[in-house]
């Protein structure tokens, strides 16, 4: 079946590239809906990764991607090619399940050649590939083994040389990495980006790590309880989250609210210009200022200079140490509203250290507004 | 002896005590009465016609009740696993069923629908289909005596089996059968092999229902069991002995493939 965009009505969030698309999927489970008017593309040799938390429907997307799950209405487009109606086994995607699913009594070998072997393929061609993808994933030594003897990030390996060994139409991982120690997961993610941009697949990728979705993403989609909140570069979902949800689960975000007067921000004397990439709003809207720990620089009340803009007065509730850097919680002077997080790096803590009780003045380096909800 | 435990020899010894006119020696004895007369009659005794053919029944009889009892033990685990029906648990419970019930009692109700005024059986006899007092009666006899058996061991393999493997092999493009083949079947080779030794190893020691429902007729439908029962009871031990020899063995090989060979059995 062709798809032919002028059939299905869709206001496309983001339909990306062509590669592979998912337009208006929508699911319930009994009276439960668990996805609702999901839009996105991937294009070639994207990875795309699907950033939500437990529960928000990561999985469910992947298996009706994968044709394990019929979505209740949408559709599942793979190179031009309709696939909604197909059963899995025609679609040709390829899937790196959480726990791997290898097939225990196959050998790293076996295992990477099934799809060839299913496609009835030539008996030396399966040899060469499952020999290349046996390199390209560095299992020389263990080609002979089975899954149980390897360790996790060789299994996981194991996983993504047989999905790629059918030469799919997308690569579909469903949190790879979740049973793997960090110091793994880390490395590992490097190699799989290298790996995916080495092979020209479009990927999608689910996690519900930041870091790790920041790290492996060209593009991130943020899930909150079955809808697809905000789609972008990992920079810009950072720097002008869209939604409330999307400002506090990518990384920490302190949030204000107020009222727009004059095309300002406004909240009792705090006043905010507004530069113009943010959200169009009327005079009168209730909003919510958004920022970054990081951004927010604390001064003695009577020594904040012109580069930052001037937030409001407050007092130090808490000054802890987390590595790299150090975290404050500073009370503003602004009646009932909750404490602020703040970061400072080392120069800044060496420059001007805190204590408890101390008061600051707060200014903010970078700010946006999201409409409240 | 410093730090020599009493209690270690002493709990060993009575274990052994205890086993030992219980299981042991009646054990024992089939073996040096069966011999006791020389190897030479013993041999004898084996290779008469009839002991022969009552071994060979036995056997055969087991055996195709074994694959049966897979097969739909296989296909049963299969289809209750996969799918949710009403009526599910009475079906699971119905299966497990025969092992609770007294084997004469098993004969007796083959009988009542086999037999020639049986339920069944009133319908097929005037077109000359014969089953109960042939061998096709100690078959149905010896299926519904170790009919859950092998269902027993495979159901709890199948149910534990990671269902996301089936999708795994669907998704990189194999049909339901292939799947089965190549993923499913492999991972129940060791329940498999399990629960068929167990059905061979009941059904070929079965005594209750087949003599009621063979005949226990001699080179015809008597099984070794029977075979044993009968010589005992014609006063030719030395002819019960020898047979009842096989079967010990029989069963001893068999558990002890269970036993040693469990790691092979075992499914990941
Ligand atoms: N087969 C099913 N039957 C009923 N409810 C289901 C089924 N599969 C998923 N759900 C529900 O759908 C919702 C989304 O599940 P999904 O597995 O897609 O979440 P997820 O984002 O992958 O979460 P996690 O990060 O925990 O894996 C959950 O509330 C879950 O309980
Ligand atoms: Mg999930």
């Amino acid at each position: 079946m062709q798809y032919n965009p002028e059939e299905i009505h869709v206001t496309p969030m983001d339909m990306g590239g062509s590669a592979m698309s998912v337009i208006g999927l929508s699911k319930s489970f009994g009276d439960t809906p668990v996805l609702e008017n999901i839009n996105f593309g991937v294009d070639e040799d994207e990875i795309v990764v699907l950033l939500g938390a437990s529960g928000s429907g990561k999985t469910t997307i992947l298996r009706i991607i994968a044709g394990l799950e019929m979505p209740d209405s949408g559709h599942v487009v793979l190179h031009g090619r309709d696939v909604t109606e197909s059963p899995a086994r025609q679609r040709g995607t390829g899937v790196i399940f959480q726990n791997y699913a290898l097939f225990p009594k196959m050998t790293v070998e076996a295992n990477i050649g099934y799809g060839l072997r299913l496609r009835r393929r030539k008996r030396n061609e399966i040899r060469e590939t499952v020999d290349r993808l046996v390199e390209l994933v560095e299992l020389q030594d263990h080609r002979t083994k089975y899954p149980s003897q390897l360790s996790g990030g060789q299994q996981q390996r194991v996983a993504i040389a047989r999905a790629m060994a059918y030469e799919p139409e997308v690569l579909l991982f469903d949190e790879p990495f979740g049973a793997l120690d960090a110091q793994i997961r880390q490395s590992l993610r490097k190699e799989i980006r290298a790996l995916l941009k080495k092979l020209n697949v479009p990927s999608v990728f689910i996690t519900h790590d930041q870091e790790e979705a920041f790290e492996l993403a060209d593009r991130l989609a943020v899930l909150n309880a079955g809808r697809l909140e905000q789609m972008g570069t990992p920079f810009e979902v950072y720097t002008r989250p869209e939604t409330e949800h999307v400002a506090t689960f990518l990384g920490a975000a302190n949030l204000l609210d107020g009222t727009i007067r004059d095309g300002k921000f406004e909240h009792q004397d705090v006043v905010l210009e507004l530069s113009p990439d943010n959200p169009k709003c009327r005079e009168g809207d209730k909003v919510k200022l958004v920022f970054r720990p990081e951004d927010v620089f604390l001064r003695r009340p009577e020594n904040l200079t012109q580069q930052y803009h001037q937030l409001a007065t407050g007092t130090v509730d808490e000054v802890g140490f987390a590595g790299s850097y150090e975290r404050v919680t500073v009370t503003l002077d602004l009646g009932k509203h909750k404490p602020i997080v703040v970061t400072r790096p080392k120069t800044e803590t060496a420059a001007f250290p805190l204590r408890v009780g101390q008061s600051v003045t707060a200014g903010l380096v970078r700010y946006r507004v999201i409409k409240a909800a | 002896m410093r730090g020599f435990d009493l209690a270690k020899p002493l709990s060993i010894g009575v274990m052994i005590a205890i086993m030992l006119p219980l299981v042991l020696l009646p054990l024992a004895s089939i073996f040096i009465f069966g011999t006791s007369n020389g190897l030479d009659n013993f041999w004898k005794a084996l290779m008469a016609p009839e002991a022969i053919f009552a071994l060979k029944l036995s056997i055969v009889t087991s055996f195709w009740a074994t694959v049966f009892n897979v097969i739909f033990g296989l296909f049963a685990a299969y289809v209750l696993s996969k799918y949710n029906f009403w009526g599910r648990n009475a079906i699971i419970v119905t299966i497990s069923l025969p092992t609770a019930i007294p084997t004469a009692v098993a004969g007796f109700a083959l009988l009542l629908l086999w037999g020639p005024y049986g339920l069944l059986g009133r319908l097929i006899e005037p077109h000359g289909v014969h089953i109960m007092f042939t061998a096709w009666a100690i078959i149905l006899a010896n299926i519904f005596v170790t009919f859950p058996l092998a269902f027993g061991v495979i159901k709890p393999v199948f149910d534990t089996m990671n269902q996301s493997l089936e999708e795994a092999s669907a998704t990189m493009g194999a049909t339901r059968w292939q799947t089965f083949w190549h993923v499913t079947l492999p991972g129940l080779r060791g329940a498999i092999v399990t629960g068929a030794l167990l059905t061979f190893a009941r059904a070929i020691g079965e005594f209750g229902s087949t003599i009621l429902v063979s005949g226990n007729l001699a080179s015809r439908t008597q099984t070794a069991p029977l075979y044993i029962f009968a010589k005992f009871n014609e006063g030719q031990v030395e002819a019960a002995n020898a047979i009842a020899i096989v079967l010990a063995l029989f069963s001893f090989v068999i558990f002890s493939i269970l036993f040693f060979a469990r790691d092979w059995l075992e499914v990941d």
